[in-house]
């Protein structure tokens, strides 16, 4: 599923991240990368943005950028 | 001289640092990317004067936006004796990555291992040494905040040393990237960067790498490596591992991470619901407190340039040199009018909210507002600075990434009223009308910012990339970065601003020496007069507007031949003030403005926004022309 369906509080493996090479650049940058480990931490109201957590540090992204990621639940 | 340039990633401490190093000439911010133009400066290193360059933060050499091409264009151009590499030991996993990318251009180099005290406070210890060995590059804990470790800092960079190791891929991809980076050495004359790393950022799609190597003999060698490597993941996989590893074995972790204050605070500052309701009472109390205590220091400050006036009256018998020099000092006077009393305590705010790390978190509330206006969260400099002044609202477009963005920001941002424009709001809505018809104007505003921005979304060409931004951990700034950041951007307003007020007070006495006045009613007066029903005597102050908006309300009774403000209901009817009113709020920025946004988006777009906006002013004048005697 991508990154967008996901619940909050949750925490999520990253599979892929498709589309605009330049977000896509900045985004494993961040460290958020296939393989890694995300938390939802909040999203933002009204088809707002997205807040992750990785080791400790939090990222916004946008909705459409969520939407380019895919992500599967760990249980 | 020996060059030092500070690299490091937006909020690693790198402007803290650098104060503490080279004298108090940077700025320090908490907004991701806020440190956008670089600052040089110099110190001693054992008696030896050295050159200290303070580069914008980046994350990569692959850069994003403006700020980070202009680091990665600095690295490349400048001469540069030693890199220092400043990190932020509490996320040392992604910090290493920019690290392993500065390896490759093998000058001398040194870690700077800043956020001790944030690392251990965390629960995250590093063993400096093994990390050292590790890497291969000399590395030195710091605390920049509380200048330790600076000493150390120092005596290593006169020691510095090229990297003893590089970041090696595995077999297969080692071998691919050699073969094409073998093909750029010899290939691709032109371009300052180590042909290996030319050859990771075109297979990995850096466009302006790939450019370069598309347009070469090595075009097929790139396409065959993209496959192997599918399309760069491969390498970007291995290297993330090469993180990863180097942070497991040179860090322990001593407190399992548990929900911190932070988290604590951010679910209410962040609260979809109560975290709008802080924001905006945030913003009421600061405009309140800004406005309310501004006004008593902009009148003192009034009364001390009429004594100037005065004197320069009596000190100068030529008539036409007396309309000049009264002219330079009435703008001058009007600069530090708005500057002193509200610039600068609105300034210094924005600079608290930045440090502390707040204005990140608004970008994550305002984002998806300002998304139907075809910009982002990150556009909120712009947006809040603006009810200060116009100027440094306009020079913080630089760092939104895509044109369109910087052009729709730089058009609406011009809307937002500044503090010039509040006093017209104030003195003759407020005063005359009443406050509730000041608050429907500032609501009217916002809702045609937001109108105009939707507009200008669906009329531009183009794409605005979305945001990813990083949320800082809230910290307390020191009252010395503050100072100097808000130094910093008064700056912009002092250099570019200033000049201006002072000749456009200068044209407008000669207006007035001249007795040119009567011609420029008669100009203005069809549309004035015929079209929004003003006195034709307004035309004057509106031109008086363009120069130097803060001039207005004085202009305006001066004008109408009153003696005081108070009569000004005697000669203009309320419908009158509105229009009059809500034309000054739209209508051409200010001189001062024009020459920031055509610096910032080139002329063109500055007559764009000259153009749309006087536009705009005129249309909803004569809508308030026509509508206000029904409610009034
Ligand atoms: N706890 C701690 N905070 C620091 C340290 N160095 C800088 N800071 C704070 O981190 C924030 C960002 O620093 P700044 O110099 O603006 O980072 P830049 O964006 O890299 O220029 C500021 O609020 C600083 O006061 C440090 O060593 N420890």
């Amino acid at each position: 599923m991508k990154l967008v369906d996901a619940e909050t509080e949750k925490v999520y493996r990253v599979v892929a991240i498709e589309g605009g090479c330049h977000s896509k650049d900045r985004l494993i940058k961040l460290g958020i990368l296939p393989g890694v480990e995300i938390e939802l931490k909040r999203k933002a109201p009204l088809r707002g943005p997205f807040m992750v957590s990785l080791n400790g540090s939090d990222i916004v992204v946008g909705r459409g950028i969520a939407a380019k990621i895919e992500v599967e639940e760990l249980v | 001289m020996t060059t030092i340039a500070l690299v490091g990633q937006p909020n690693c401490g790198k402007s803290t640092l650098f104060n503490q190093i080279a004298g108090y000439k940077s700025l320090a911010a908490n907004f991701p990317g806020a440190t956008v133009t670089y600052t040089k400066g110099t110190t001693y290193i054992d008696n030896e004067l050295v050159e200290v360059v303070d580069l914008p933060g980046t994350y990569s050499l692959s850069w994003y936006d403006d700020a980070e091409k202009e680091t990665v264009k600095a690295l490349f151009s400048m001469d540069i004796d030693v890199i220092v590499n400043i990190i932020d030991a509490s996320m040392l996993i992604r910090s290493i990555e920019l690290t392993l990318e500065l390896m490759a251009l093998e000058k001398p180099m040194i870690v700077a291992l800043n956020m001790m005290d944030e690392a251990k406070k965390k629960g995250i210890q590093i063993d400096t040494k093994k990390l050292e060995e590790i890497i291969g590059v000399k590395i030195v804990p710091i605390i920049a905040k509380k200048g330790k470790g600076i000493k150390e800092l120092l005596a290593s960079i006169q020691n510095a040393q090229k990297p003893k190791k590089r970041c090696v891929y595995q077999k297969e991809a080692e071998e691919t990237i050699k073969n094409l980076s073998g093909c750029i050495a010899e290939n691709v004359k032109d371009i300052k960067w180590p042909s290996k790393l030319v050859a990771i950022k075109a297979i990995e799609g850096f466009s302006e790498c790939e450019e370069v190597v598309e347009n070469s003999p090595c075009k097929d060698l790139l396409n065959i490596a993209k496959d192997k490597l599918n399309n760069g993941m491969t390498i970007i996989n291995q290297r993330h591992a090469l993180c990863m590893n180097i942070f497991e074995h040179s860090t322990k972790l001593t407190k399992p991470p548990k929900k911190s204050i932070e988290s604590r605070i951010d679910d209410f500052l962040m609260h979809p619901f109560l975290g709008y309701v802080f924001m905006l009472a945030i913003f009421v109390a600061i405009f309140y407190g800004v406005f309310t205590g501004g006004s008593p220091i902009e009148n003192f400050v009034i009364s001390i340039f009429d004594t100037v006036d005065n004197y320069l009256a009596q000190l100068i018998t030529n008539k036409l040199v007396f309309a000049i020099a009264k002219g330079a000092a009435d703008g001058i006077g009007a600069a530090i009018g708005i500057a002193l009393p509200y610039l600068l305590p609105f300034l210094f705010i924005i600079s608290l909210l930045e440090d502390v790390g707040y204005l990140p978190r608004i970008a994550y509330l305002m984002d998806s507002t300002m998304h139907k206006m075809g910009i982002h969260g990150t556009s909120v400099i712009p947006f809040v600075a603006g009810y200060g002044c116009s100027v440094p609202a306009i020079m913080a477009i630089r760092i939104l990434k895509s044109k369109k963005e910087k052009y729709i920001s730089a058009f609406l941002a011009s809307l937002v009223p500044c503090s010039a424009r509040t006093t017209v709001i104030m003195g003759l809505v407020g005063y005359f009308l009443g406050w509730q018809y000041v608050i429907a104007l500032y609501a009217l505003n916002l809702f045609v910012i937001a109108v105009s921005g939707v507009i200008l979304k669906k009329m531009l060409p183009g794409i605005s990339p979305e945001m990813i931004i990083d949320i800082p951990p809230y910290r307390m700034p020191t009252v010395k970065t503050l100072l100097l950041k808000t130094w910093h951007k008064v700056k912009d307003f002092v250099y570019l601003a200033i000049p201006m007020l002072i000749v456009g007070s200068i044209v407008l006495t000669l207006i007035s020496y001249y007795n040119l006045n009567p011609y420029i009613n008669n100009i203005f007066k069809p549309v004035l007069t015929g079209f929004l029903g003003l006195p034709s005597a307004l035309g004057v102050v509106l031109i008086f507007g363009i120069l130097k908006k803060e001039l207005t309300l004085i202009m305006l009774y001066q004008a109408l031949g009153l003696s005081s403000i108070s009569m000004l209901s005697s000669v203009m009817s309320p419908t009158q003030m509105l229009t009059f009113t809500i034309f000054v709020i739209f209508y051409i920025p200010c001189v001062a403005t024009i020459a920031a946004i055509n610096k910032e988006i080139g002329t063109k777009g500055g007559m764009l926004i000259t153009v749309g906006t006087t536009a705009l002013a005129l249309i909803l004048a004569f809508i308030t022309k026509i509508t206000a005697p029904l409610f009034i």
